[in-house]
């Protein structure tokens, strides 16, 4: 190479750092050569072998030649003892449904009506900043009656009617509780077992661990559900479904709630199937040789990212085309279900992709963080939710999806017995609550129609059986084949888990 | 003298020190050498014929295996009698090794004379009965360590027919003890406390022998939960001396025990069908999922076939004989009969066939009949009609069967009802299904659910 007409110090042939490109890019090779120097290798940075081995065992399904390149979704491919459940559907109920206005009835209360709770109840409770400097925190009794349903006796609220048509399917939990006291850390935590950002959600621990049964869907998907702006809207961000330190293939995927549920997924005019083929090898192939160069494995994510985009052209049309559903669908759903973004709609949605085999389906509701005006809230997000839920379970049930279907619902905690704010025969408001709150699960794995724990009279303790956050994530491995213990993976000197460094263990008492 | 150890120290069921069980428990390690000794020896004799070197090397392998004899049979006493192992098993193998040792010195003893000539069957002879004493005895020391069915529990059904059926069970069939104490005990105790080691003198493998007890007296006081040593000796801490089972083995679960205070509550009936209180949900019926068998050969062709076909063979699990699930949702439109009867080489070892909304026909059950471990069968949404169904009827693990979205028929059906392993059969969204309330949706036979 003929030496740069500005490159005056230069008598060897000229490398990089010779050249006059801006100092940002020099120190980038930099980094770049010293990595490869470390590694210890010239010219292929890494070996197919040790590509292999970064990614995790192949398995079963086997990788052919090293040109076509392992997928690394299938990491880590099988349960690690038979599961019972072989996907999951996750409803995620942000803002905190209050527990003693759906589940956890306790008739005593009304005959405390705005009495303070007392202070041995509350104990040493850190408050959040909205109620700590209340002088009087009045106890607040459900406006809602509560009845007894199904073979079980179960006793569920007014607000929810369909709920309570199922009681006898579902796995009630009355004594999650968790530590944090304020949204981010919380929902953090519910997600990733840790209420600092960064660590992998339980969707992408589920797909690192269990790899992907349909090749042409993301293995983990995430739904939005349309905001109501009468509702108390807390914030979720994509951290929530995000791989952290794992391969970031292993990230929830998106489908938008309203409009195109994928963004230009359909070809521009004139590039049909044939040619977005050629363009994509054509690509990769120079990813290939990116990593060649460079060895970074989050390339190898690039890649079958492109290529999983692909197959999504095809199949996420497929999936929202909800044409060929039998009218008994409407009937159960509701015609809420045909508008997209609406939460029935996610549930059918989720209904479709598990029959599809995606193994992780995440549909988040926002609004349940009712600080105010319970009384006018709270049906809202009733009648927004409870048919869904009722809906999906007796959908995939009759379908014969239920046996192998996880189904869990769960906010990030729960809501104070006192009210916030003022408290007046018609309403009030309820704040954040850690200490318990009420979640439930249905289908593969756990055992119907039981209620697990107990509170006490004021549903701010609990008595029997807590069920902390990481128990909680503990148990839903377990239900889909995976020690919690075992499902591993070394970073920054620990073998980091979902379930964290307290000892965590399955709650037996919720298994089938 | 070797004859008079068992007088010395009789084994009587107690551990003794400890020291005794650290250098008892090389008797496994050592025992192997003796074995090798002797198979040796008649290698080298025979092979002494052509070689006369070799009969020297034969003199000198015979006497290192009497002194390996006499070192294991040491080893291994200490560790019955440290160990406080006690019990048939114990006992037969214990006077196998004496036999065999002693029969190890007639042979140093008879071999002087074979060699000069002098009495030329006696040796031979003895070697042949102590070869014979070697191997029942080993197995003897195998069965202790890994239980009498140690060699027969895979062995390929048609043949294991032919061997005689286990001990009759001396409490009713039906009973909970039967069906739910007895496994516990089964799973978690016998290993130690059964037929062939019987440790504190205390069998727990028939109703008779746990009510009888053990050197400690009875362990089970009917009606009388709190006084029952068995009882007290699994709820204790894990940490504890006492606690059961002993050396590091898992803890009972908790419903577990909950059941066995319930039923020693209750009187400790080797007859009641049901405890009241105890609610048994079903539980039991897939707590251990059959073995399908070895397909480690299998596997190239498994991963062809993935690349191949698209329909792919999926592990249930990290544990190869959980078996193997048949996956087409890649390859759905496509998967036809004729695929499907490609994967018949695999058919014993597919436990779940994944058949949904494919274009597999009432051809394919032809080719689903072979899959004789299948536990789980979706047909949802394919274009069957249900007229082969009773093909199905070999199939005795069927447990699920989805035939939702298809046109099959009540009378297409009508054949499933004899299955009794069929538990769960979805006919959503047929002409099969009953015009009633969602509940019925889902057809159960025998109720169980």
């Amino acid at each position: 190479m003929k030496q740069h007409p500005l490159c005056t110090d230069c008598e060897q042939s000229p490398d990089v750092m010779c050249m006059p490109i801006p100092a940002g890019l020099k120190q980038e090779w930099a980094a770049i050569e010293t990595r490869r120097r470390f590694l210890g290798r010239s010219g292929k940075v890494l070996g197919w072998a040790a590509l292999a081995s970064l990614l995790g065992e192949q398995g079963l399904r086997g990788d052919t030649a090293p040109q076509s390149g392992p997928d690394p979704r299938q990491a880590l491919k099988a349960p690690m003892f038979a599961p019972k459940a072989k996907r999951a559907i996750y409803l995620f109920m942000s803002g905190g449904p209050p527990q003693m206005d759906l589940l956890d009835y306790k008739p005593n209360l009304a005959a405390l009506y705005n009495q303070d709770i007392p202070d041995s109840v509350r104990g040493t409770q850190q408050l959040t900043g909205m109620t700590a400097g209340q002088s009087h925190f009045p106890i607040a009794p459900s406006h809602w009656a509560f009845r007894r349903y199904g073979k079980t006796g179960t006793w569920v609220s007014d607000l929810l009617p369909y709920t309570a048509q199922m009681v006898d399917d579902l796995t009630i939990i009355k004594t999650t509780n968790t530590d944090a006291i304020n949204h981010e850390p919380a929902i953090m935590l519910m997600n990733t077992g840790n209420m600092n950002a960064g660590k992998p959600c339980l969707g992408s621990w589920l797909s690192y661990g269990l790899g992907s049964m349909n090749d042409n869907l993301p293995t983990f998907m995430v739904l939005q559900t349309k905001v109501n702006d009468k509702e108390n809207n807390q914030p979720v961000s994509s951290r929530l479904w995000s791989s952290g330190y794992l391969s970031s293939e292993y990230a929830g995927v998106g489908l938008r709630s309203g409009g195109d549920p994928v963004l230009y997924l359909s070809d521009p005019g004139g590039v049909d199937r044939e040619v977005r083929r050629k363009m994509l090898d054509a690509v990769e192939e120079l990813n290939r040789q990116t990593l060649t160069e460079i060895g970074d494995p989050e390339t190898n994510a690039r890649i079958a990212q492109y290529e999983m985009a692909y197959r999504m052209q095809a199949s996420v049309p497929e999936l929202v085309d909800l044409s060929t559903e039998p009218q008994s669908t409407w009937d159960l759903y509701g015609p809420e279900a045909k508008v997209p973004g609406t939460f029935a709609y996610n549930c059918l949605l989720a209904r479709r992709m598990a029959e599809r085999g995606v193994r992780f389906t995440q549909i988040y509701k926002r609004g349940w963080d009712v600080h105010g005006n319970v009384t006018g809230i709270l049906p809202i997000l009733c009648s927004e939710t409870d048919r869904g839920c009722y809906a999906l379970v007796t959908d995939l049930k009759r379908r014969g999806l239920l046996d192998d279907t996880l189904v869990i619902w769960a906010g990030e905690f729960g809501r104070t017995v006192y009210s916030q704010g003022g408290l007046t025969p018609e309403n009030y408001g309820r704040d954040h609550h850690p200490r318990c709150f009420a979640t439930w699960m249905a289908g593969g794995g756990v055992q119907p129609g039981i209620t697990y724990g107990e509170t006490d009279e004021y549903s701010y303790n609990v008595v029997k059986d807590p069920v902390p956050v990481r128990d909680f994530n503990a148990t839903i491995l377990h239900c889909l084949g995976i020690d919690h213990n075992k499902l591993t993976f070394k970073f920054q000197g620990l073998d980091q888990k979902l379930t964290g460094t307290t000892p965590a263990s399955v709650v037996q008492g919720l298994l089938a | 003298m070797l004859l008079w150890l068992p007088w010395i120290f009789p084994l009587n069921g107690k551990p003794h020190a400890n020291w005794e069980q650290f250098l008892g428990r090389f008797h496994p390690l050592v025992v192997h050498l003796p074995i090798g000794f002797l198979i040796l020896l008649p290698i080298l004799e025979i092979a002494g014929a052509w070689r006369s070197a070799l009969r020297e090397t034969a003199g000198l392998v015979l006497s290192l295996a009497l002194a390996a004899c006499l070192i294991a049979l040491t080893l291994g006493y200490m560790l019955a009698y440290g160990s406080g192992d006690a019990g048939p098993g114990v006992v037969r193998h214990m006077w196998g090794g004496i036999a065999l040792t002693i029969g190890v010195l007639a042979c140093v003893l008879a071999r002087q004379s074979w060699l000069s000539g002098r009495q030329m069957r006696v040796y031979p002879l003895l070697l042949v009965t102590v070869l014979l004493t070697l191997v029942w005895t080993a197995h003897q020391g195998g069965s202790l360590t890994y239980g009498s069915n140690y060699l027969t529990e895979y062995l390929p059904s048609p043949l294991k027919q032919l061997l005689p059926g286990s001990a009759t069970s001396d409490a009713a069939p039906n009973s909970f003890y039967t069906q739910y104490v007895n496994p516990i005990f089964d799973h978690n105790c016998v290993s130690c406390h059964g037929q062939s080691k019987v440790r504190g003198g205390l069998r727990l493998d028939s109703y008779g022998q746990l009510m009888h007890g053990g050197h400690d007296g009875a362990v089970v006081i009917a009606g009388n939960p709190d006084q029952s040593l068995l009882l007290e000796r699994i709820s204790l801490p894990q940490s504890d001396k006492h606690f059961m089972p002993a050396e590091g083995r898992p803890p009972l679960k908790p419903e577990e025990i909950a059941w066995i205070k319930a039923w020693i509550q209750q009187g400790a009936s080797p007859t009641a069908t049901s405890i009241s209180g105890v609610l048994i949900t079903g539980k039991s019926q897939d707590q251990t999922l059959k073995p399908v068998g070895d397909y480690s050969s299998l596997i190239p062709k498994i991963q062809q076939m993935a690349s191949r076909q698209g329909a792919k063979l999926v592990p249930v699990s990290s544990t190869p004989s959980d078996g193997l699930i048949l996956s087409t949702v890649d390859a759905a439109s496509s998967f036809g009969d004729a695929q499907l009867a490609q994967f018949q080489e695999f058919a014993p070892y597919i436990v779940e066939a994944e058949l949904g909304r494919t274009a597999v026909t009432d051809a394919g059950f032809d080719t689903l009949a072979t899959f004789t471990h299948l536990r789980a069968l979706h047909l949802e949404g394919t274009a069957i009609t249900g007229a082969g169904l009773a093909k199905l009827r070999p199939l005795t693990d069927l447990d699920y069967l989805n035939l939702s979205g298809t046109k099959v028929t009540s009378q297409a059906i009508a054949p499933l009802a004899s299955m009794k392993s069929l538990h769960h059969v979805y006919v959503f969204d047929t002409p099969a299904q009953p015009a009633a309330s969602s509940d019925a949706n889902q057809l159960t036979s025998k109720g169980a659910q």
